[in-house]
C-alpha cells in the first residue's frame, strides 16, 4: 500500500466513524458556529445539511441551556476534555437526554476546534427513574406497614429496615444497615430469636413465634420468611396482650381457689359443724330438769342451741345456692305449675290470714331454671307477703307474668301489705342479714336467698314499696 | 324390738341409745361405730334373722352409709319385707335425699337430732308392720 492511499483510506475510514456513527456528532469552532455535522445528528434535528452547517448550536438549542453549552465549549477550548448529561429539545427535535463529551481538536499546539458527541440515554435514564420510582414505592410500603420489617441477607447483614423497627427497638437505621444482625444484638445470640432465624434459614421455612427481647422489655410476635435474597422479618409488640393474658390466668387461679375454698367450707359447715351442734342440741332435750330454775335455764340453752342451728342451716342453704353442686340442672318449667305447688304447700297459712291470691298469667308460660330455686324464690315471696301483711285490710296478692318481645319473662308479685320505706332500705334491701320491718320474725335471708337464686338462672330482680301501701317485685328470667 | 344402729359418732350413739331406752325401744339395740362390723355381722344375721330397724349414719370414715347401703343390695327382699331402713344424718345436704330415693329399702331420711316424736312414730310402724306378719 502507498504512502498516498495510506492516508487516503485513513481519512475515509475516519470520515465513515464521523458520518455513519449512532452518536449525534458535530464539529464546531470557538464561537460555537458548526463546520460539520453527521447523519445521526441532521435526523435528530430533521433537517438538510445546508440548514445546520454555518450556524451557531446556540441557533438550535432552547435559550435556557445556551450558557451551559457556550460554557461548556469554553472548557473545552482551554484544553479540557468535558463531559456531561443535558435532558435537551433540540429545535424542532424530539426531547432526548443525551451524555454530551466534547473534545478538544489539536493542530500545532493549539485547539483548533472541538467535537461534540452526544450519546442518547434517554432511555437508560427513563429506567433508572422507573427503578427509582419503584425503590421509592417499595420504602413507602414498608413504612406504611404497620409491623416492624426488617431484611437481612444471607450473611445475617441488615439490607433494609422500617421505621417501626428503630420505634421498637430504640436503634437507629444508620447504624443498624450493613451490619451484621449478631454484632448489634450480641446478647441475643443462642437466644430464641437466634434459633428460630437459623431454623429459618437451614430449613427454607417461614417461622412463626412469640419470644420475649428483655434488653427493651417488650413481647414480640415474629414471623420470619427465607427467600433467595436472606430473610424478611415483621414483629409487633404483643407485651400487652400477654400481661392481659397472665393477669386473666392469674384471676382465673384465683377464683378457682376462692371456687375451691368456698366448697370445703360449704362441706364444713353442713358436715364438720352441724354434726357436734345437733348431739349438742339432742343432748339439752334430754336433759330433764330438777327445779323451775333449772328448767328455765335449760330451756335458754336448748333455744340457743335451735337459734344457732337456724343460722347453721341458712348458712348452709346460701353456700349450696353458691358453689350450684346440689341442685339439679336447668329444665323447661312451667310457671303455674310450680306457683301451684307453693300455693298448696301454704294454703293453710293463707286462708289463716284470710288472704286472697290473684294470678293472672298465661297457663302455658315456661321458664327455663332449676324448679328448686324458682320453688324457693315463690315460697319466699309469698311467706314474706304474708309475714308482713297490714293489720288494717285483708292481704291481697297479685301475681301476673307476661314474656316481653325480647323474650324475657316479666313476673309482678304486688301485695297490698304494709311495706317497707324503700328509700332508706336502698341498695341494702337484697342483702343478708339486713331487716327492715320492726317487727315480725324475719331473719333477712328471704330477699337475699331470692335474689341469688334469681342471678343463678341468669335473672334480676327489682322492689317498688310504700309504707302502709305495699310492696311490689318485679322479677326478670331469661 | 332388734334394732341396729351404725354411726361412728359416739356422742350420738349415747343419745340415740338413750332416746330409744327412753321410748322402751331400748332393750334389743346393737350399736356399731365400726360400719364394716355393721356389714359383716349383717351378713350372717340377715338370711334368717334380720332386725327390725336400722338407723344408718352418712358421714363416716372408710365406710360411709351409702358404702353400706351398696353392699346390702344383695339382701334387698329380706330388708324390704321384714326392716325399715333410716338415714340419720346430721348433713343438710340437699342431693342425700334424692340420693337416698336410688335405694329402695331407705324407708326415710332423717335429720339429726332424733327426737321422741319420730322415735314413737317409728316404733308404731315396726309395731304395726309385726302384727301383720305372718
Amino acid at each position: 500500500m502507498s504512502e498516498g492511499a495510506e492516508l487516503v483510506n485513513s481519512e475515509e475510514r475516519f470520515r465513515s466513524l464521523f458520518e455513519h456513527n449512532l452518536d449525534v456528532i458535530l464539529f464546531q469552532d470557538r464561537e460555537g458556529v458548526i463546520w460539520d455535522v453527521n447523519e445521526a445528528f441532521l435526523t435528530l434535528l430533521n433537517r438538510p445539511k445546508e440548514e445546520v452547517v454555518g450556524r451557531p448550536v446556540s441557533a438550535f438549542l432552547p435559550l435556557a441551556l445556551v450558557p451551559v453549552f457556550h460554557e461548556k465549549l469554553q472548557q473545552a477550548f482551554a484544553g479540557t476534555r468535558v463531559q456531561f448529561d443535558v435532558a435537551v429539545q433540540f429545535e424542532g427535535a424530539e426531547p432526548r437526554v443525551l451524555n454530551i463529551s466534547k473534545v478538544p481538536l489539536w493542530v500545532a499546539g493549539a485547539v483548533e476546534g472541538v467535537h461534540m458527541v452526544g450519546r442518547d440515554i434517554t432511555d437508560l435514564t427513563a429506567s433508572h427513574q422507573l427503578i427509582e420510582q419503584q425503590a421509592q414505592k417499595l420504602n413507602t410500603i414498608f413504612e406504611s406497614i404497620t409491623d416492624a420489617l426488617f431484611l437481612i441477607d444471607w450473611n445475617w447483614h441488615f439490607v433494609h429496615l422500617n421505621h417501626e423497627v428503630e420505634r421498637l427497638l430504640h436503634v437507629e437505621r444508620a447504624q443498624l444497615l450493613g451490619k451484621n444482625i449478631w454484632d448489634v444484638f450480641p446478647e441475643e445470640v443462642n437466644g430464641a430469636f437466634y434459633q428460630q432465624y437459623y431454623q429459618a434459614m437451614n430449613t427454607g421455612k417461614a417461622v412463626h413465634f412469640e419470644a420475649y427481647y428483655a434488653a427493651q422489655q417488650l413481647w414480640l410476635e415474629v414471623k420470619a420468611f427465607p427467600s433467595e435474597e436472606g430473610l424478611s422479618v415483621y414483629f409487633s409488640d404483643i407485651t400487652r396482650r400477654i400481661e392481659a393474658q397472665a393477669s386473666q390466668e392469674k384471676l382465673t387461679q384465683d377464683l378457682y381457689r376462692h371456687n375451691q375454698d368456698l366448697q370445703q367450707f360449704t362441706y364444713l359447715v353442713s358436715h364438720n359443724l352441724r354434726a357436734p351442734l345437733t348431739n349438742a342440741l339432742g343432748l339439752a332435750r334430754l336433759l330433764q330438769a330438777e327445779d323451775a330454775a333449772q328448767q328455765e335455764t335449760l330451756t335458754y340453752l336448748e333455744t340457743s342451741l335451735e337459734q344457732l342451728d337456724v343460722v347453721l342451716q341458712d348458712m348452709n342453704t346460701i353456700l349450696s345456692v353458691r358453689d350450684k353442686q346440689d341442685v339439679a340442672a336447668p329444665e323447661s318449667l312451667l310457671l303455674t305449675d310450680v306457683l301451684g305447688q307453693v300455693l298448696h304447700s301454704l294454703q293453710e297459712l293463707v286462708q289463716q290470714a284470710g288472704a286472697s291470691v290473684v294470678l293472672d298469667l298465661p297457663s302455658d308460660l315456661r321458664v327455663h331454671g332449676n324448679r328448686a330455686y324458682l320453688y324457693s324464690i315463690f315460697y319466699n315471696l309469698l311467706t314474706n307477703a304474708l309475714k308482713y301483711r297490714s293489720p288494717t285490710r285483708p292481704l291481697r296478692i297479685a301475681i301476673k307474668a307476661t314474656r316481653q318481645p325480647e323474650g324475657e319473662m316479666c313476673l309482678s308479685f304486688e301485695d297490698n301489705g304494709s311495706g317497707f320505706d324503700r328509700a332508706k332500705a336502698g341498695p341494702e334491701v337484697f342483702k343478708l342479714y339486713k331487716r327492715f320491718h320492726e317487727a315480725g320474725s324475719g331473719r333477712g335471708v328471704g330477699l337475699y336467698l331470692i335474689k341469688t337464686h334469681l342471678e343463678a338462672m341468669g335473672g334480676r330482680i327489682e322492689v317498688q314499696s310504700q309504707v302502709g301501701a305495699g310492696t311490689q317485685f318485679i322479677l326478670y328470667l331469661p | 324390738m332388734q334394732t341396729l344402729l351404725i354411726d361412728d359418732d359416739f356422742i350420738s350413739v349415747f343419745l340415740t341409745e338413750k332416746l330409744l331406752k327412753r321410748e322402751g325401744m331400748g332393750e334389743a339395740v346393737r350399736s356399731f361405730q365400726v360400719p364394716q362390723e355393721a356389714v359383716s355381722y349383717l351378713r350372717q344375721t340377715l338370711p334368717d334373722h334380720p332386725p327390725e330397724l336400722i338407723l344408718l349414719d352418712l358421714n363416716m370414715p372408710l365406710m360411709s352409709g351409702w358404702d353400706v347401703l351398696e353392699a346390702l343390695r344383695p339382701y334387698e327382699t329380706e330388708l324390704l319385707e321384714r326392716c325399715f331402713v333410716y338415714i340419720l344424718t346430721s348433713s343438710l345436704a340437699l342431693s342425700d335425699t334424692a340420693r337416698a330415693k336410688e335405694f329402695a329399702v331407705v324407708t326415710g331420711l332423717i335429720h339429726k337430732p332424733l327426737d321422741s316424736n319420730q322415735v314413737r312414730a317409728i316404733h308404731a310402724q315396726v309395731v304395726e308392720r309385726r302384727a301383720n306378719l305372718p
